[in-house]
């Protein structure tokens, strides 16, 4: 035996035990609002456990730990997932405004199903692209419009009490009250008959797209589905492939209310457009209309569902809301802030860049959060409450430049649309489905109110689940059959 | 399109459209993106058993699945490329002009300064020398601890590389308890674990301090830490140069060495009858079951490879696991064979099919491309004194217990602890006689 024995023994005790704190760590649930103890630093920071981003945990109860990044890290270095995150308000805006400083190369997930799409572009070549279609979502074009999406609505609700009754509308005579789920009775399809119509896609198509939606964002990410998602991107294509053969000799158009013409259809504009000269490949218009399947039909479903879900929660704002209908839109807004279903945007760094004492070298993958930035209590006050009526949310005309309370009136712009070049571009259209469509459920569900004994619980087992990050997946809604 | 180009007002905003900006550099072409088509199917494997606990376990059936089916996988939740055949692995371990690797030192010095000092011929020579001297003494103490404790993975492969670190430092024997827990610290800490990154950074701070006051002792003596005083270094340039050297593939490589002889008598047994064959063993044990099982590597600027576009800081996570054992270099790659002949067997300098045979790729023994043939009076490589450490210590061991066996009962396996860690064996009980 060695003088001192083995110096392993020392590293035995301290390293190897598979029990010691954070070896296996599993997240339990918390109460919504509290974060895991995942240890401290000497000086008392918390610690921030990559591991916990992929935890249930995490998507139910998010925020707790995006305040201890904003706090403690607001460069977070994920070393496990090769990433990082920037968490506050001012510095994500300022990053997607800094177009050279912060590039849109990751090629997000989406890429691998979706195909590449102007998410992945930037300086001329997104903005040549985006104005070809950006205008047909604004302004003029979608003002003309709104009485077809009305229409759209409605026409899903008629469906309600048709005899085959394929939305699952479950009616109590006795009791003279109607229960459904309002995903599958209205918000799957809605937005996505939007947007089917403003592309040009013919509304009997409307089954198929729907598949071609759910395969392809259930595909993202190089998951197990990911085939499913690529057999449906291909069908896409195929199926787009023959209309842009009809759209290049033969354009359609939309219209509006009375049957005026107000411009070509998406897919038409796409096809006799061109792009330096060149038109566009129809690969490429795939791509576009992909895009525009996944990032028009989830967000505003979620959108939905989550407008309903909180204001339910809050009678005395429903109250406000059913007594003046133009609150909608500040519920909207308000409602993007507190639980926005897009979690936040990939950036690249162009050079090494230094924030907060962290130098990220170039070519990183830098998260900009935006569900973090909407809960910047540096921007907006006791960020965690939902409040229509709060003070420091602006809610008015969706700008790309965002709105800087600190130069104006102390109202901010949430950052679920983002801010900047990129800003969503179905944030007009999406802002129109979803008010509207509240309007024309709120006319046809009298006295509605949550069905609790039908939705999932939080922890206790007893109140409603938080959302967390994303969108509730089903809102059971139960409301007095009206009488005509 | 009147919106396409040119100034306007924005359809959306009703604001003043400033204008397309100027091209400059940074904007990639269109065209460029196009190259790089919709993903290929890869619902053989999802990211996420790549992080889980099969992979700690045994790495090897799944990436049998990327070298075979995805040879550049997406890894979408780790956000690399996983490389994961031999010619493609070893191309971009050799090609420095377009991938570079990141110090682990990295993750301490954003808050502290230090270099590494392994570029300094003193340096090297100076462990050379103590190895040489003290290597026949630290064998002796060790198969002594053996005989008390006769785990080879802890008595012998772990506890090898701790003690001969502590002659190079010239650590009294009351030290090397303190020193072993620091350095096995920082190492860890290195890594993604904010737990183990705090205490690592701790352990790095005490091996500083403990340095400086070293350093500042009369620097006549021919161990390292003189070495590192008379080229004027600081206690952090020592930690860092610690922290940079090699631990695993000693450490590692011999648990993995003798978990694949006592696991294969037979092949044990040639040994004895012809030891010569324990530096093939050695060698074929770094291929077939390396203890450091992957390499990461960052694309310097955009590259296209393996028909993809790989954007510049892209991460490549070359599997070492997978490499070695490639059948398309490989006959029965899985099979261990000490008497392989498929293999280099020496140590190949300036390329990795020395000799027209290909190496079992060791990551932490260093590159052949970066360690050409040196000349005489210049220090063995690191590989070289590697090789020498582990085969001189594992032939003292057979020689001294030529019936040595797996402990009855015992089921030993390879195991990483942690993702990232080593892939090695913890325990190994055996029979001495």
């Amino acid at each position: 035996m060695g003088d001192a024995g083995n110096p392993f023994d020392a590293v035995l005790d301290d390293s190897l035990d598979v029990d010691r704190p954070g070896a296996k760590r599993r997240f339990d649930f918390q109460p919504v609002g509290t974060a895991v103890d995942m240890g401290c630093a000497p000086d008392g920071t918390p610690l921030i456990d990559p591991r916990i981003f992929a935890s249930g945990e995490f998507r139910r109860n998010p925020y707790p730990y995006y305040r201890i990044m904003r706090d403690h890290y607001p460069v977070f270095h994920d070393r496990l997932h090769n990433c990082y995150y920037v968490t506050r308000y001012e510095d994500i805006t300022a990053g997607y405004f800094d177009e050279i400083g912060f590039n849109t190369i990751p090629k997000g997930s989406s890429s691998g199903v979706l195909g590449n799409t102007q998410l992945e572009l930037s300086g001329i070549e997104h903005r040549r692209r985006r104005n070809i279609y950006g205008r047909h979502l604004v302004g003029a074009a979608l003002t003309k419009r709104l009485d077809a999406i009305r229409e759209l609505g409605q026409d899903l609700i008629d469906e309600w009490y048709t005899p085959a009754n394929p939305k699952g509308v479950e009616i109590d005579e006795v009791a003279g009250t109607v229960t459904l789920e309002l995903g599958a009775a209205f918000a799957n399809e809605f937005p996505i008959s939007v947007v089917a119509q403003v592309l040009g896609i013919p509304q009997d198509a409307r089954t198929q797209f729907t598949w071609w939606y759910d395969a392809m964002m259930q595909g993202l990410g190089g998951s197990d589905t990911h085939h499913d998602g690529l057999v449906a991107r291909q069908d896409l294509e195929d199926y787009v492939g023959s209309l842009v053969e009809e759209r290049r000799h033969a354009p359609t158009w939309l219209h509006d209310a009375s049957g005026v013409p107000i411009c070509l259809d998406i897919i038409s504009e796409l096809c006799t457009s061109e792009i330096d000269g060149d038109v566009m490949s129809t690969e490429e218009i795939t791509s576009f209309v992909a895009l525009v399947v996944g990032g028009g039909g989830e967000t505003t479903r979620g959108a939905i569902l989550n407008l309903w879900y909180l204001l339910l929660q809050h009678p005395e704002q429903w109250q406000a809301v059913r007594d003046d209908s133009s609150l909608w839109n500040t519920a909207f807004h308000e409602m993007l802030r507190h639980s926005t279903s897009i979690g936040g945007q990939p950036r690249h760094n162009t050079f090494d860049v230094e924030l907060h004492g962290v130098t990220i070298p170039a070519g990183s993958l830098v998260h900009m959060v935006d569900v973090s930035a909407n809960h910047d209590d540096r921007v907006f006050s006791d960020p965690e409450r939902f409040d229509i009526f709060r003070d420091d949310l602006y809610s008015e005309k969706i700008l790309r430049s965002g709105h800087d309370g600190a130069a104006t009136d102390g109202r901010w712009s949430h950052m679920a649309f983002g801010v900047g070049p990129h800003l969503c571009p179905g944030a007009w259209i999406s802002h129109q489905e979803a008010v509207i469509g509240s309007q024309i459920l709120f006319e046809h569900m009298p006295n509605v109110r949550i069905a609790a004994s039908r939705m999932a619980k939080d922890i206790d087992g007893e109140s409603l689940a938080p959302i967390g990050l994303g969108a509730i997946r089903e809102l059971w809604l139960t409301f007095d059959r009206p009488t005509a | 399109m009147s919106t396409s180009q040119g100034h306007g007002v924005d359809a959306h905003t009703g604001e003043e459209d400033p204008g397309e900006p100027d091209e400059r550099h940074g904007y990639r072409t269109y065209e460029v993106y196009q190259r790089e088509r919709v993903g290929e199917t890869t619902n053989l494997i999802s990211p996420r058993q790549l992080v889980g606990d099969d992979y700690l376990s045994d790495p090897y059936a799944l990436v049998d699945v990327l070298r075979e089916n995805y040879p550049c996988y997406r890894d979408w939740v780790g956000n690399r490329f996983w490389i994961t055949r031999y010619d493609d692995v070893t191309s971009v371990l050799a090609d420095t002009a377009n991938y570079e690797s990141r110090p682990r030192a990295h993750a301490y010095l954003a808050a502290r300064n230090g270099r590494s000092l392994w570029g300094e011929l003193v340096i090297e020579a100076a462990l050379k020398r103590c190895i040489d001297d003290a290597l026949d003494q630290v064998i002796g103490r060790v198969l002594d601890g053996v005989a008390d404790v006769p785990d080879l993975a802890t008595s012998f492969a772990a506890r090898l590389p701790l003690e001969l670190w502590s002659e190079a430092v010239a650590l009294e024997p009351h030290e090397r308890s303190d020193f072993a827990r620091r350095l096995w610290r920082m190492h860890r800490g290195a890594g993604w674990d904010p737990i183990d990154r705090v205490a690592g950074a701790a352990a790095f701070d005490e091996l500083a301090d403990f340095f400086d006051a070293r350093l500042r002792r009369s620097p006549d003596g021919d161990d390292l830490v003189s070495a590192a005083a008379r080229l004027g270094a600081t206690g952090h340039d020592l930690v860092v140069t610690l922290l940079e050297a090699d631990h695993e593939t000693l450490h590692g490589g011999l648990a993995n060495l003798w978990f694949q002889l006592v696991g294969h008598p037979g092949q044990l047994q040639a040994i004895s009858t012809e030891p010569r064959l324990m530096k093939f063993a050695w060698l074929e044990a770094l291929r077939h079951s390396p203890a450091v099982i992957h390499a990461e590597r960052f694309a310097r600027h955009e590259v296209e490879r393996f028909g993809r576009l790989l954007p510049e800081g892209a991460l490549l996570w070359c599997s070492t696991a997978a490499a070695n054992r490639d059948p398309r270099v490989f006959n029965e790659p899985d099979t261990f064979r000490v008497d392989r002949t498929d293999l280099c067997q020496r140590e190949p300098r300036g390329q990795y099919r020395a000799d027209g045979l290909p190496s079992g790729i060791a990551i932490g023994l260093g590159l052949p491309s970066i360690q050409p043939a040196r000349p005489k009076e210049r220090p063995r490589s690191r590989y070289a004194l590697t090789e020498d450490i582990a085969v001189r210590a594992s032939r003292s061991l057979l020689e001294r217990w030529p019936a040595i066996a797996l402990a009855e009962g015992a089921s030993p396996s390879l195991r990483s602890l942690r993702l990232g860690d080593m892939h090695t064996c913890w325990s190994l009980p055996v029979t001495l006689a």
